[in-house]
């Protein structure tokens, strides 16, 4: 008898599976490898960019549930992170909670105001929740400005919070008699974040909520009468969602910025950071998991890279005296653009549809398909 | 009384400047079913492209407008053409995100041409003012007020009695009907978006012009213009035109009383209440006060 | 039994890390420990940003976006003051110095990025524009111990060891403007208001007022507040020209000012308006507002009328000025960019003289020296340890003047003006 291949998923147990070939275990390996020796090998300045991208990664994560999976559109993400920012500033810094207290605490605070925006997603579709989240973000900064005592009003406030677990204090890591620098700790504290977020969310997924949150998206009437309750998860998806981008705001606060203003999560500038999660999820991958990392690696990288390059781009130029035809900053903002129209023009799904399609075809070679 | 009365000519300028915009918003979400978010965009550059007529070049300001309404709309063409054109069908989410790509490329490309600091558009208004009995109003802002009602008269003509605006309407109701019928929606869809960049050149002239207005920021005025299509119901010009007054009226008198009524609110709730106010209407109406409720068939 | 392969597999994957990291994290101790040994009397040795024969400066500023129109005239007064020392040799007659600019894009997340970029590269950052930007960098500069100039007068700075403030903040400016009103405004008989940003620089200018109004035995009788971006200012102007304002005190940015002025002079309302310096743009002047300008505003900022060369630092400054940037128009920025770079020349040359051109050197230099000084370009800036840090009291008032295109329309009318309220103003936390 010919042997059965090992990509022919024949029963349910093994669909889902997390990581059911060979292929994906070396893959997991790679993963655990790079995982552990990026510090190492790594400069400060690409750890501090990573330390960003593990932020853009959780929060990516949280909005693909919400838009990727669920089809919500929300432009109010930036909110929600400022959210947890701020109970990260608030239960962390001035309350001194460690960080297994704060950081839940910036959880369920931030699930809790998603599940009061939730029911409006009940009541509006599509682009008109997406004004309204919108709205959410100028209404958001205004209270957030106006809460002194937490914010820091206009000018913000520093976040002092706690980054250990126990006696292992991540922003100070000695480990084995060896002294480890601020990013490279924070490194290890936020990509390992990253890992579980996504392993939660991968679980919720590929199970029951998961397919009812696509069943939604691909026709909400339909999935109500299979007897998916649209109230009930479309208010958890939000919560859900809304809660993991609180934790990547409360990292985003104590970890990688340590001063956090109301105007980066709210009016025009949340707006761009908003924006950034969808870029990260449109790039990545619409409804996968994989895709918000993948996505956060090259939104986040790609500017630095191009910078790094300038030189050699004569187009480019660093200041406004130098010779070329247009700056950095503003090159990177417009590539920016280009690259959101690029994957939605060429490869909507993603670059995890890019890349599923590359390994199936050298799964199935010599076959087309 | 005097003071109110300020308060409400401010606003109703403010409105009808909100509304300027927000017909360009209408006239691409009538044909395509699309909020163009790449609208403030085309706003700033047909702003920037009068200046470049005007000072740049020296040619008289009506011929610059004209001018840049007509170049203003050929960017919006070559956006359908290039770019929206080949996601007709596609998810409408992926539609609005192309257009947020295409608001990115706009807004630095004007930066890197005519850099960041704040021009003078060249229009003869200045800060010339009228008078009437107790009420100072701006000549700019009678000229705002008169282009707005000018636009919407010109869309009732448009939809009302030419065939391109028949078309127009009929492949908003029903894009396969339409094409049976022989409507081409290449030609609605193009149409579509040179009126909104010819509007969008119109609504920054009226908002850059006096003195030394023309800036980047010229184009947030269609971020803040939203409360007022999603009010007005985002597919019907005159719903834009009320909901831009509504709004624009508004955001006028809580600057002027919020301070009395409600301090607590804090400083500056006249920035967010357009914003309160159209959550608030969309909870009790979701398609806006004029909107067209979307019918979900099984 | 798979399971278990698979595990074992990620132990020895992770031990050989561990093992490669434990090599290579003990050989990036080993150089920075070689940094903090300071040099002899006449070679400086080399530490981050410095080679031994050429320092790199750190630039964090907005190229693009909308703070741009402040970022680069500044950053170009920074070159031409540098453009100045390179050519007479460099710092210490024998060090020349680079400059390395990084974009901010005036946003916090994107201006630490930057930050980790360049801050092993660089010996000191010359320029950090703006107070969000700067309040976002400061914690890690604490932690690296970089010493780093502020591009804002506000007076958070003026006790932070790891930074190099210059220019009287926007206190100063407001409590002498007020004072300049009372001598020559008959300010005590007149109502006194306020116009100001509700922001941290909006707050400082407000600060100030309230303190001079208070030594004056002024009472500010209304307040109005904007937000940045706010598309009418209506409601405020008739706040104010209701409580039948006479002199007003504005803290803006030009955003604001252009259209509160042109809705002021639309509606009649012509009080004095009394503004911080950065509420000025010369586009104020040129247009129709021209006029209106003249008549009802005064400026207050710090240094001599642009194009006085009978003060030594202006006249040094537009000699460096028709030699390196023989484009750039009359600009306060592109002044207060110069200036900067003169005090971080001034820090650099002692932390040669100190024989450590280390970060910590040059925080230590900053400690030592005794005053920042400029020949009068802007006031004299005691330093020393941060607690006896005090920043220059004096305020020059300008008037507009639409005719005068050569001092970028604005006259003096008093320079460098102290007042007695000013003196028993505290700079604290």
């Amino acid at each position: 008898m010919a042997r059965r291949s090992p990509y022919l998923i024949t029963d349910y147990r093994s669909d889902l599976r997390l990581f059911g070939s060979n292929w994906k275990r070396f893959g997991l390996l790679l993963m655990v490898v790079a995982f552990i020796g990026a510090p190492l090998q790594l400069d400060n300045f690409w750890l501090g960019l990573l330390g960003l991208v593990a932020v853009y990664a959780i929060g990516g994560i949280g909005l693909n549930l919400l838009t990727g999976y669920a089809g919500q559109v929300s432009l109010g993400h930036a909110f929600f992170l400022g959210v947890g920012a701020y109970s990260a500033a608030w239960f962390g810094g001035q309350q001194g909670w460690p960080m297994l207290l704060w950081l839940p605490a910036a959880a369920l605070i931030g699930a809790a105001m998603g599940a009061l925006v939730g029911p409006i997603a009940l009541r509006l579709s599509g682009q008109y929740l997406a004004i309204v989240t919108l709205g959410l973000l100028f209404i958001g900064e205004h209270f957030m400005v106006q809460w002194k005592a937490v914010t820091g009003g206009t000018r913000g406030t520093s976040v002092n919070a706690d980054l250990a677990i126990g006696p292992v204090d991540f922003a100070n890591l000695e480990l084995f008699g060896i002294t480890f620098t601020r990013n490279q700790g924070l490194f290890w504290l936020l990509w390992g974040v990253v890992a579980l977020v996504a392993l939660m969310a991968k679980n919720i997924a590929r199970t029951r909520p998961g397919r009812a949150l696509q069943a939604i998206r691909d026709r909400d009437v339909a999935a109500e009468i299979i007897g998916v309750s649209l109230s009930r998860y479309k208010v958890a998806v939000f919560a859900l969602s809304s809660g993991i981008a609180a934790v990547a705001g409360g990292f985003y606060g104590a970890a990688v910025q340590q001063f956090v203003s109301p105007v980066e999560f709210g009016g025009i500038q949340g707006l761009v950071f908003s924006i950034t999660f969808i870029a990260v999820i449109i790039v990545g991958g619409m409804g996968t998991i994989s895709g918000g990392i993948v996505g956060a690696l090259v939104v986040g990288a790609l500017p630095r890279i191009t910078q790094r390059f300038a030189d050699y781009l004569p187009f480019l130029k660093s200041t406004p005296n130098d010779s070329g035809i247009i700056l950095v900053g503003q090159f990177n903002l417009m590539l920016f653009g280009a690259l959101i129209i690029v994957f939605l023009l060429a490869e909507p799904l993603g670059l995890a549809a890019l890349w599923r399609r590359i390994t199936t075809y050298f799964k199935a070679w010599p076959f087309s398909y | 009384m005097t003071e109110f009365l300020q308060l409400m000519v401010s606003g109703v300028s403010l409105g009808f400047t909100y509304a300027l915009v927000a017909l360009g918003f209408v006239i691409i979400y009538k044909a395509t079913e699309v909020i163009n978010f790449s609208q403030g965009g085309l706003v700033m550059i047909g702003a920037y492209l009068v200046y470049n007529f005007t000072s740049t070049w020296g040619l008289p300001f009506a011929l610059s407008v004209v001018l840049g309404m007509l170049a203003t709309a050929g960017i919006g063409l070559i956006f359908e053409r290039i770019i929206l054109r080949r996601m007709v069908g596609a998810p409408v989410f992926a539609q609005v995100m192309i257009t947020i790509g295409l608001l990115f490329i706009l807004q630095n490309l004007v930066t890197a041409i005519w850099g960041p600091d704040p021009l003078n558009l060249g229009d003869p208004w200045g800060v010339s003012t009228v008078t009437f009995g107790e009420v100072v109003i701006q000549v700019r802002q009678l000229w705002g007020m008169g282009l707005t009602l000018f636009v919407l008269l010109l869309f009732f003509l448009f939809f009302r009695f030419t065939p391109l605006g028949l078309a127009m309407r009929a492949t908003a109701i029903d894009q396969e009907a339409a094409l049976a019928q022989g409507m081409s929606s290449k030609r609605v869809y193009m149409a579509a978006w040179g009126i909104a960049g010819a509007t969008a050149a119109l609504a920054g002239v009226s908002i850059a012009s006096g003195a030394a207005s023309l800036s980047p920021e010229v184009q947030f005025y269609a971020l803040l213009a939203f409360p007022a299509i999603i009010l007005g119901g985002i597919d019907s010009p005159l719903g834009a035109v009320i909901g831009g007054l509504v709004i624009g009226i508004t955001q006028s008198l809580t600057a002027g009383y919020i301070g009395d009524i409600a301090p607590w609110l804090g400083a500056g709730f006249e920035s967010v209440m357009p914003f309160v106010v159209m959550v608030l209407v969309l909870l009790v109406r979701p398609y806006g006060l004029f909107g067209t409720p979307e019918i979900k068939r099984v | 039994m798979r399971r278990y392969r698979g595990r074992a597999l990620v132990g020895a994957a992770l031990a050989i890390a561990l093992l490669a990291g434990a090599c290579s994290s003990d050989d990036d101790a080993a150089t920075t420990d070689t940094t903090a040994a300071g040099g002899g009397a006449s070679e400086v040795t080399p530490g981050p940003g410095f080679d031994g024969t050429t320092i790199n400066l750190g630039v964090l500023t907005p190229q693009s976006g909308l703070a741009a129109a402040i970022g680069n005239p500044l950053t170009a007064g920074n070159q031409a003051y540098f453009d100045r020392v390179n050519a007479a040799g460099g710092i210490a007659g024998k060090y020349q110095v680079e400059l390395t600019t990084r974009d901010t894009e005036y946003q916090a997340p994107v201006a630490v990025t930057q930050y980790n970029d360049i801050k092993n590269n660089v010996a000191m950052f010359v320029q950090v524009l703006g107070t969000a930007i700067m309040d976002a960098v400061l914690p890690q500069l604490k932690t690296d111990g970089i010493f780093a100039g502020p591009a804002t007068l506000d007076a958070f700075w003026v006790r932070e060891p790891n930074l190099m403030p210059i220019g009287a903040p926007y206190q100063i400016q407001a409590i002498n403007g007020l004072d300049y009103a009372v001598t020559n405004l008959d300010a005590e008989n007149k109502t006194l208001c306020a116009m100001v940003e509700d922001s941290p620089y909006g707050d400082a200018g407000l600060e100030g007022l309230e303190h001079g109004a208070d030594d004056l035995g002024l009472e500010i009788t209304e307040v109005q507040t904007f937000r940045l971006g706010d598309p009418s200012y209506t409601a405020q102007v008739n706040a104010l020209s209701g409580a039948g304002c006479e002199l007003v005190w504005l803290t803006s940015l030009p955003t604001t000012t252009i259209p509160l002025m042109t809705e002021s002079n639309g509606v009649g309302f012509a009080p004095t308006w009394l503004a911080n310096s950065p509420a000025w743009n010369a586009l104020l002047a040129e247009g129709d507002l021209a006029t209106y300008m003249a008549d009802n505003f005064l400026l207050m900022a710090e240094g001599p009328e642009w194009g006085d060369t009978s003060v030594a630092g202006m006249a040094q400054m537009l000699d460096d000025l028709a030699a390196y940037a023989p484009d750039q128009v009359p600009n306060i920025y592109f002044a207060f960019g110069y200036a900067q770079a003169w005090a971080a020349a001034q820090i650099l040359e002692k932390a040669v003289e100190l024989g450590d051109l280390s970060p910590a050197g040059i925080i230590a230099a900053s400690e030592q020296i005794e005053a920042l000084t400029f020949d009068g370009l802007l006031g004299d800036y005691t330093y020393g340890p941060v607690e006896d840090r005090e920043p220059p009291r004096g305020t020059t008032v300008f008037e507009v003047d639409p005719a005068s295109a050569a001092t970028g329309f604005l006259v003096a009318l008093e320079v460098d003006l102290i007042s007695e309220a000013v003196k028993d103003y505290k700079f604290e936390d």
